[in-house]
């Protein structure tokens, strides 16, 4: 605790210290600060990991109020989300950390628990028109996901080429759309003129959806080489649709997933290589910075740095994919093949 | 109007429930009793508690409606959409409320004048009007509307009540009205109990239907509007099993799902237990999937308790004689 702690202070010393860049502000630990993790919804392994972070964060920011981990049931997550929110402002609770799975709908939710008093941080997934929300942290640049996924689509399908399809979250996942439009920006590029984009299905982050959608998608488009999921529910379901139906000779999987979940498909081929971003971090992060912003250390203005513990110096900046919105950029990717996957999945 | 015993028994338990929850939460939470917390309490599910008034009436008919989330759906899409393709608000929220009536008037109209199965015709309904609603939005979010029109589901017009809270009580007072104070609510019950003897008595159980079936569609796409109105942007997924929630706030008010007995004053309660205990619960962390097992097994035994009770006291009386 000490070490991390003098860790901490050596990394602000260093930030305020540093010639380029805004000045990182300290964030000074103990304060008691109620806060709430909600995510998109309960019982999915990244939210889980997301929540460990959170965790690890307030031990050592010594926050000595409660940290709920809220949220709804799949089949509730709109209306769960809503209702999670309402009671948070009516608890007044000092920040809340949103993985948005409501599109604007949590809108009038999030500006009125906003009007009362409580930080909203979004993580993961924003507020599509960052009304009500103080700041988005965001787990990776969306312009860099879909080149990530361009590059994995072009190395599993080699220099040929083929067609593949998109298999998603749903319809409205702000940040699976955005990848899915960075994506396909990206595949405008000459190198990637063979890859022939076919069709986007939703699973809706349910396993069952994701597994009937990808076999949909296998009836429908008859060359089809791969199935891109940049969702941790629909890519493990449609390499488990692939290999129950023996066609992972023919058609790959690949997208964002979990090495846990992933690793007997990476191993088997079905799934040879996706990539993901570590949520254990993101949670972390995400309780920096709500923490930041409830106990004043840090304001929800573009320029702002602080320290955020073991992961170093943030800097808040504009959103550069909403019209409106401030963002804390986490990053970076890890690409998962089967030389690596094993001691990911650890 | 004189209830049967076993109902007035009934209401007896549904009132100690929401009173022993009422003390639980005000015991647990601070916050429980202000204001803001009693009128979101019945914000967040408004628009569901406003359905189940009319599925009340629906349900002592004999009947079900099982679109009825999917009109909402459908309802608030249609307002989106020609919306967004240039008409005036007003006109917009008009088509849809009429597209509601319509699609109960379609529903009615099988099951009154051909006389199929409600069952049946509203699962269709249930497929079928989400369908049309996703045509019209596909996977888009449309939002802007005009301030005045979110207001009315966001802020508070009357004092601390928000216009969809002001509505349910008009329609809670109207259909207890219809219900227990009129001949068409007499007939309703009447038709519920046995529907080919109110048909040899001169009933007009196909025009009673199609007016019932209607009047669902209708205040089906009015809770569509204020949820919209409430959430700001439409979606095409809106309201997706909404109708469960709806039908077993009616059954917990001991409205009996073979037609013919059940009132409003339970449905009222039942209603206010479910709010509470929710909201208690939100107010307690507890949430997902704890939540929803709570109130899953609060619904079983409501469901089997009476028919239990109705055993056992059979076979009691039998053991006597």
């Amino acid at each position: 605790m000490k070490k991390l702690l003098l860790a901490t202070v050596a990394c602000a010393t260093l930030g305020l210290l540093a010639p380029h860049g805004a000045r990182a502000q300290a964030i000074e630990p103990g304060k008691p600060v109620s806060m709430i993790l909600l995510p998109k919804f309960l019982g999915i392994a990244v939210f889980d990991q997301a929540h460990n972070g959170a965790e690890e964060a307030a031990k050592e920011l010594k926050n000595p109020a409660k940290l709920e981990f809220l949220g709804p049931t799949p089949e509730n997550s709109v209306a769960g989300q809503i209702e999670i929110v309402t009671n948070a402002a009516t608890q007044g609770v000092g920040a809340l950390m949103i993985s948005n799975n409501s599109g604007d709908q949590i809108v009038p939710a999030a500006k009125a628990a906003h009007a009362k008093g409580v930080k909203i941080v979004t993580w993961d997934s924003p507020i599509p028109s960052a009304e009500g929300e103080d700041v988005f942290v965001a787990q990776v640049d969306f312009t860099e996901t879909g080149t990530v996924m361009a590059d994995m689509a072009l190395s599993i399908l080699g220099a040929g080429g083929g067609t593949f399809a998109v298999l998603s979250a749903s319809p409205d996942a702000a940040n699976q759309n955005s990848w899915i439009a960075a994506m396909q920006t990206a595949l405008k590029e000459p190198k990637y003129a063979k890859l022939k984009l076919a069709g986007i299905v939703y699973g809706n982050d349910q396993s069952e959806t994701s597994y009937n959608q990808a076999l949909a998608l296998v009836d429908k488009y008859k060359d089809l080489k791969l199935i891109m999921a940049p969702t941790t529910v629909g890519i493990v379901a449609a390499a488990k649709a692939m290999q129950d139906e023996k066609l992972c000779d023919k058609i790959k999987v690949s997208g964002l997933g979990l090495p846990a979940e992933m690793l007997s498909y990476t191993k088997n081929g079905c799934a040879p290589e996706f990539a993901l971003w570590s949520f254990v971090d993101l949670g972390y992060l995400s309780y920096y910075t709500a923490y930041g912003l409830a106990t004043g250390a840090i304001k929800a203005e573009a320029g702002q740095s602080f320290v955020a513990g073991r992961m170093g110096k943030y800097t808040i900046t504009k959103d550069p994919t909403r019209k409106e919105g401030l963002r804390i950029l986490m990053g970076p990717f890890s690409k998962y093949n089967a030389s690596n996957v094993e001691a990911a999945a650890k | 109007m004189t209830l049967p015993l076993a109902l007035r028994r009934w209401e007896m338990l549904l009132l100690a429930l929401l009173i022993l929850i009422s003390a639980l939460n005000v015991a647990w939470s601070p916050f429980y009793l202000g204001v803001g917390n009693v009128v979101n309490l019945f914000q967040l599910e408004i628009e569901k508690i406003i359905v189940a008034l009319v599925m009340t009436l629906i349900i002592i008919n004999g009947e079900i409606d099982l679109s009825v989330a999917s009109v909402m759906g459908l309802a608030a899409c249609v307002a989106a959409y020609l919306f967004h393709a240039g008409w005036p608000m007003p006109w917009a929220l008009a088509a849809a409320l009429a597209s509601g009536a319509a699609a109960g008037a379609f529903n009615g109209f099988w099951v009154a004048y051909v006389g199929l199965p409600s069952l049946a015709v509203t699962l269709a309904g249930l497929i079928g009007y989400r369908g049309i609603a996703r045509i019209l939005v596909e996977d888009r979010a449309y939002g802007g509307f005009p301030a005045w029109f979110n207001a009315i589901g966001q802020q508070p017009q009357v004092g601390p009540l928000t216009v969809s809270i002001i509505i349910f009580a008009v329609l809670f007072a109207l259909m207890a009205l219809v219900l227990h104070g009129s001949a068409l609510g007499r007939l309703v019950y009447v038709m519920g109990n046995n529907v080919a003897a109110a048909r040899y008595s001169g009933v007009r159980v196909r025009r009673i239907k199609l007016l019932l079936f209607t009047a669902s569609g209708t205040i089906a796409a009015l809770a569509g509007l204020l949820y919209a109105a409430r959430l700001g942007s439409v979606r095409g997924d809106m309201a997706v099993g909404f109708e469960l929630d709806i039908i077993t706030i009616v059954l917990l008010g001991g409205v009996s799902i073979f037609g013919g007995s059940g009132n409003l004053v339970g449905v009222g309660l039942s209603i206010l237990v479910i709010l509470n205990l929710r909201n208690g619960m939100g107010l307690a962390d507890i949430t997902g999937n704890t939540q929803t097992s709570v109130i899953g097994a609060l619904l079983i035994l409501s469901v089997l308790a009476p028919n239990m009770a109705q055993t056992l006291h059979t076979k009691w009386k039998g053991r006597e004689t």
